[in-house]
């Protein structure tokens, strides 16, 4: 890399100078300062702390000099505030000759592809697709699951103290399990007061990965399975002294409805009365209450009625969900990689092997529909285990490897589970199923396969997939963008989707919201939860829509809100008002950028954060790079400044030259939000002062943008370039996890330009990331 | 010389907790030298249901020159080692009836809570107030280091039926928290050797995988190797680990469960034989030293077809005293169960004790109980308690009549032979006069 640009620094120095090698080395500071070339500054004034070739040095600047201004923006910032550690700065000149250097050597993102090609290294399955993946290629043995289009449960009442086929009196779906019939039934001419049960039946959807706790309240009687039509994971069939509340937790992977079903019974149980004392209704509990809920604590929520829009009145087949809990992946380059490797990581997929192989053995008969203790199925037994190393492998086993994964097996075992066992072992721990880019030949369609299905699903090829590989038909782009259609509405999909936007809004991880509650006495826990499901309302309301627009998640003028939510925001709703969309704050409000749920995670417990909001609006969603600050400051507490609002007081302390640098981007575009407060409540006054939102952006062309509150903002995120890309470069890495520039130095700007002419929309922008990464991959010799 | 019962006690003898225990043991020239290490005790606790033929279960004769009654002459062997306690009642009232109560207050010596479990009489129930003797004693046994095993205590049954209700639950974590006894003895071999199977098989793949990672090593590029090799490394580590672990397991051998016997009534002998082998393997390699042993559930109908009796035990157990062929049945009911007792007994006799002195026996006390005194009167008077083993350092080869004492003194006695010299336990009421006198 240095020896290129050695090379040329002499030769124009010899032509510029025209004078002898040796002096050029020995008094770099010739006569005329004017003939000094950029490289010349460089290594002259800025080399010291930022290393011969910008890659920093340990002492003083360990960062490599990398980023996306512009060479007039960089001029301007280097002529004024470098370097940091002297008063006397660069000269005009100067600046202006160092900067187009650095920016063409090794600064922008041009150079650094340049220098340093991206390419598609091999890595594992992340967590996420690990867990994804065994679920899968067990559910492969499964029918498979129609989430339909009807909401809620299943349900059946019955005139008997246990659910009783012949003693069913009312069938019907209910939206949801809250009911509270007092002293009375359901339905007093059909069902009796003191002795009627109910069975709700269907699926739950799980919106996220992480362990739900399902709660169940009732005075009575009360068994619920999730995910197990055998064991329940709330056994309360014995009322048994005074508790109402009955709770079980369970670890569920996001995107997938479980099977559930609920048994209720208001009666008493055990020895039946005798028939004499039938006649006298021997009155059990008669003044008893009787009431049912049905509610779950989702992660990040506090506990709620679970929701028809959650609810399938199909009843979905188990799901085996790994209980294994390995170590999180890397996310220090902004997405999960698998590109290393740890012995805790190790240790986990081991673990995780084994509690896939306890599990097969116990769901054997299940799952083969073999008999493993009976001689003549070891064919059956056979097959199966090869079917169960093409799933986990991706592509079909090869006569040796039928050999080698399965039949040895079947030799060494003592007996068949045995055997089967020991296959899942080995197939698990292979690198075949642990790493995504190991695959067969280069132009392999079951590469392409797994690709497809890890990019949308984060997960194995299914049967259909796998199957048109088999038959040669994912060839072309047209045949591939085919089977992507047909992907894409599975709830695997939507959930990588839903994933991907809650990460770019910064929402994934666990957030605690809580606010000062002297200043914000009513923003409580459950309004928190509140906002995040309005939130999340908001993102499906995108995502179902088949536009799927990218301006919609911008601009869109509704909100969803809810009773609870209305009374803290001033809108108009009853308080019991369950959540409805709402044309909220028109005038001052558009788009997510401006969902209360951001501005309050964006802000601290008692003010709002201009620099949070700010740093959220250049990076993520302009995409621009921003180095940490050079040093640490608190920022100061609102209460030593008591004449300044928050702006004033945020612009006071990042006055510096030092701070500068970065805050002249981060200010202007964090002060637009300030017409929101820490809980993201319209404000027009800050400490009796008129609010100002105005702000700026200096676009990476050199213009400058002017606006006047979030409004401009999101009318100009909608619509910039810059923007979209920052977009395109997220979603590709959320669904691909490998550099986008492996894939080409234009691949970005061709799919932002591919984005653009498909009207923004989402989801075919999915489909143009997933396709162009099933190109054959060129890691391989 | 005052005895300590474990090193607790010794402890609290001489004014110290246990908070200074690790203290007090980097000091060898104090306090254990030249002391034997406190012996290792344990606990099994053997149901059976519907009570017992009077006439043919007590000794006529108490102390120790009694003879064995026919339900008891299994015990024949063992009748030194054996403790017969007559006249201790179950005085726990409340809602559920005899049965329910029988077994829910059982071990536990405290009231059901009012539910929506209907018996046969009296009000509806649910499950036990507080927390059973054996959990009672698990819990103060894991509490130290010094007896802390894998499990602490370990739930045998055998045919108990698949329904979570007063009838089927014998222990309890605490109120409310009844526990139920894992009755296949597959699922039990899984829970206890599982894991050292699973490493077997390991073992057994790891040839395979690394041969696996040779042949990709060589279809990747150089870069992407380098990946690989450190991966290789990892599971060359994992077969150090497995090595390892196999010598620290060396001296315990997994037991051989004979496969396929399928729950089924007949089958009952040959799941109790199971059960009970893999019971002394576990007490063998100290997983646990509490257990319980459930044979079926409180108003059980098993029929014992293998001894001749074809109707269900239940049933028969309502037949009244002047139905001889009924009194005949029950007692040889009662002498399978007490067979199932002299054999569990058997094999802990002929099971030394690891690093210690005598058989596992020397060192476990069984006490084989039931619901009901008597089936066809329902009474919880003259439960039957018949304890056989050397665990607690009870005088053994007695018979004793305590003519009416609340059982709630058994169940303390118990914890004080472990040294858990509890005040209390379940009802207070029942609690005067502390642990039964007369056992050690």
């Amino acid at each position: 890399m240095l020896r290129p640009h050695h090379h040329r620094r002499f030769r124009i120095y010899r032509l510029a100078a025209g004078c002898a090698f040796f002096v050029v080395l020995s008094i770099p500071r010739i006569s005329a300062r004017g003939e000094l070339t950029g490289e010349q500054v460089f290594r002259d004034q800025c080399a010291r702390c930022h290393g011969n070739s910008g890659e920093g040095t340990k002492e003083n600047y360990p960062d490599p000099l990398a980023g996306d201004k512009s060479v007039a923006q960089l001029t301007k910032y280097i002529h004024e505030s470098m370097p940091d550690d002297a008063d006397e700065k660069c000269s005009a000149d100067d600046a202006a000759k160092v900067a187009p250097y650095i920016y063409d050597a090794f600064y922008s993102a041009d150079a650094r592809i340049r220098n340093k090609p991206a390419r598609v290294e091999l890595s594992r399955l992340t967590v996420r697709q690990h867990e994804n993946a065994i679920a899968d290629i067990i559910g492969s043995f499964r029918p498979a699951i129609e989430w339909g289009t009807e909401r809620g449960l299943h349900a059946e009442y019955f005139n008997s103290r246990e659910p009783r086929g012949d003693a069913r009196k009312i069938e019907r779906t209910d939206a949801e399990v809250r009911f509270d019939w007092g002293q009375s039934s359901p339905d007093p001419e059909k069902l009796d007061a003191q002795e009627f049960s109910v069975k709700w039946q269907g699926s739950v959807l799980a919106p996220d990965t992480g362990t739900y706790e399902f709660i169940v309240r009732t005075e009575h009687a009360v068994r619920l399975y999730v995910n197990n039509p055998d064991v329940p994971l709330i056994d309360a069939w014995v009322q048994s002294g005074s508790d109402t509340e009955q709770r079980g937790e369970l670890r569920l992977l996001g995107g997938r409805p479980y099977a559930l079903r609920l048994e209720f019974s208001r009666a008493k149980l055990g020895v039946k009365d005798k028939e004499k004392a039938k006649q006298k209704k021997a009155e059990f509990r008669p003044n008893a209450h009787t009431s049912v809920s049905l509610e779950w604590k989702r992660p990040n929520h506090t506990p709620e009625v679970i929701t028809a829009r959650f609810l399938s009145t199909n009843v979905a087949p188990p799901l085996f969900v790994l209980q294994t809990r390995f170590p999180p992946d890397d996310r220090s380059v902004g997405y999960e990689r698998g590109t290393a490797i740890s012995k805790a990581w190790d240790d986990a997929t081991t673990e995780a092997a084994i509690e896939t192989a306890g599990y097969v053995a116990e769901h054997l008969k299940e799952l083969s529909g073999a008999n493993p203790n009976k001689p003549a199925d070891e064919p059956i037994l056979r097959k199966f285990c090869t079917l169960f190393a093409e799933q986990a492998f991706r592509r079909p086993l090869s006569d040796d490897q039928v050999q080698f994964f399965v039949n040895h097996q079947f030799e060494a075992a003592p007996d068949f589970a045995t055997a089967v066992k020991r296959v899942v072992l080995l197939v698990l721990k292979s690198p075949r199923f642990l790493y995504r880019e190991i695959g067969g030949t280069p132009g392999d369609q079951f590469d392409s396969a797994a690709r497809l299905s890890f990019g949308l699903w984060d997960s194995v090829p299914d049967r259909e997939l796998m199957s048109v590989a088999q038959k040669g038909e994912l060839a072309t782009r047209e045949q591939i963008v085919s089977q992507l259609q047909r992907m894409l509405p599975d709830l695997r999909t939507r959930s990588k989707l839903r994933e991907f936007l809650l990460i770019w809004l910064k929402a994934s991880q666990p957030k605690d919201l809580s606010k000062d509650p002297k200043v914000f006495p009513d923003f409580t826990a459950d309004v928190a939860s509140d906002l995040r499901t309005s939130l999340e309302l908001s993102l499906d309301d995108v995502l179902d829509n088949p536009s799927a627009d990218f301006r919609q998640l911008m601009l869109s003028d509704s909100f969803w809100l809810n009773g609870r939510l209305a009374h803290v925001y001033g809108a108009k709703l009853p308080a019991d008002a369950p959540f409805q969309k709402v044309n909220f704050e028109p005038d001052q409000r558009a788009g997510v950028l401006s969902h209360p749920y951001l501005l309050a995670s964006l802000a601290y417990n008692d003010t709002s954060s201009p620099i949070h909001r700010g740093v959220f609006l250049t990076r993520s969603v302009m995409g621009r790079v921003l180095r940490p600050p050079a040093t640490a400051a608190a920022p100061t507490p609102a209460a030593l400044n008591v004449s300044l609002n928050t702006r004033e007081r945020v612009a006071l302390q990042t006055q510096p030259e030092a701070c500068q640098g970065c805050h002249a981007m981060i200010n202007p575009l964090g002060f637009t939000m300030e017409h929101f407060d820490a809980i993201g409540r319209f404000r027009d006054v800050e400490r009796n002062r008129p609010v100002d939102s105005t702000g700026s952006y200096l676009t990476q062309s050199g213009q400058v943008e002017k606006f006047n509150g979030l409004k401009d903002v999101a009318a100009f995120v909608a619509a910039s370039d810059e923007s979209q890309t920052a977009f395109v470069k997220q979603l590709f890495h959320h669904a691909i996890k490998q550099p986008i520039f492996a894939f080409g130095p234009n691949e970005l700007r061709d799919l932002q330009q591919r984005f653009a002419k498909n009207d923004l929309n989402i989801h075919k922008l999915l489909i143009e990331i997933v396709a162009d990464s099933a190109r054959p991959a060129d890691h391989r010799q | 010389m005052t005895t300590y019962a474990s090193r607790r006690e010794f402890l609290k003898g001489l004014g110290l907790s246990t908070a200074s225990l690790p203290f007090v043991l980097n000091l060898p020239s104090f306090a254990y030298a030249g002391e034997a290490p406190a012996r290792r005790q344990r606990l099994i606790v053997m149901f059976s249901p519907n009570g017992v033929i009077p006439k043919n279960f007590w000794p006529d004769v108490v102390g120790n020159e009694f003879v064995l009654k026919e339900s008891l002459k299994p015990l024949e062997p063992l009748q030194k080692q054996t403790l017969i306690l007559r006249g201790l009642s179950d005085k726990i009232r409340g809602d559920g009836d005899n049965h329910m109560r029988g077994i829910g207050c059982l071990l536990t010596g405290i009231e059901l809570f009012p539910g929506n479990i209907q018996g046969g009489s009296d009000t509806p129930a649910g499950w036990s107030k507080g927390i059973s003797i054996d959990q009672e004693i698990k819990n103060y046994l894991q509490a130290s280091a010094t007896t802390r095993t894998r499990f602490g205590s370990l739930e045998f049954g055998v045919m108990v039926p698949e329904r979570a209700d007063t009838w089927t639950r014998l222990s309890y974590a605490g109120p409310n928290k009844p526990l139920a006894p894992i009755d296949d003895p597959y699922q039990m071999f899984a829970k206890l050797y599982g894991r050292q199977k699973d490493q077997e098989n390991l073992r057994s793949v790891l040839d395979a995988l690394q041969e696996d990672f040779k042949k990709l090593e060589s279809v990747v590029s150089a870069q992407d190797r380098q990946l690989l090799e450190e991966h290789t490394t990892f599971v060359r580590e994992l077969e150090q680990e497995l090595k390892a672990s196999d010598a620290r397991s060396a001296d315990h051998a997994v037991p051989q469960l004979e496969p396929g016997i399928k729950e089924t009534n007949d089958n009952m002998p040959r799941l109790s034989q199971l059960q009970i082998e893999l019971l002394v393997s576990s007490f063998a390699a100290d997983f646990a030293r509490v257990a319980t042993l459930q044979f079926t559930n409180s108003v059980s109908d098993a029929r014992m077809r293998w001894i001749g009796v074809d109707d269900g035990h239940h049933h028969l157990s309502h037949e009244p005293d002047t139905n001889e062929a009924a009194q005949e049945q029950l007692t040889r009911i009662n002498k399978w169960y007490c067979e199932q007792l002299a054999f569990l007994a058997k094999r802990l006799a002929d099971t030394p004790e690891p690093g210690g002195q005598g058989s596992l026996l020397d060192h476990t006390l069984i006490v084989w109980t039931n619901e009901l005194g008597k089936g066809n009167s329902h009474t919880l008077e003259n439960i039957p308690f018949v304890l056989v083993g050397g665990g607690l350092n009870f005088r053994m080869g007695r018979s004793l009549d305590f003519k009416g004492v609340p059982h709630n003194r058994l169940l303390l006695a118990l914890a004080h032979g472990f040294g858990h010299h509890l005040q209390k336990f379940g009802n207070p009421d029942y609690c005067g006069d502390g642990p039964l006198n007369d056992l050690t």
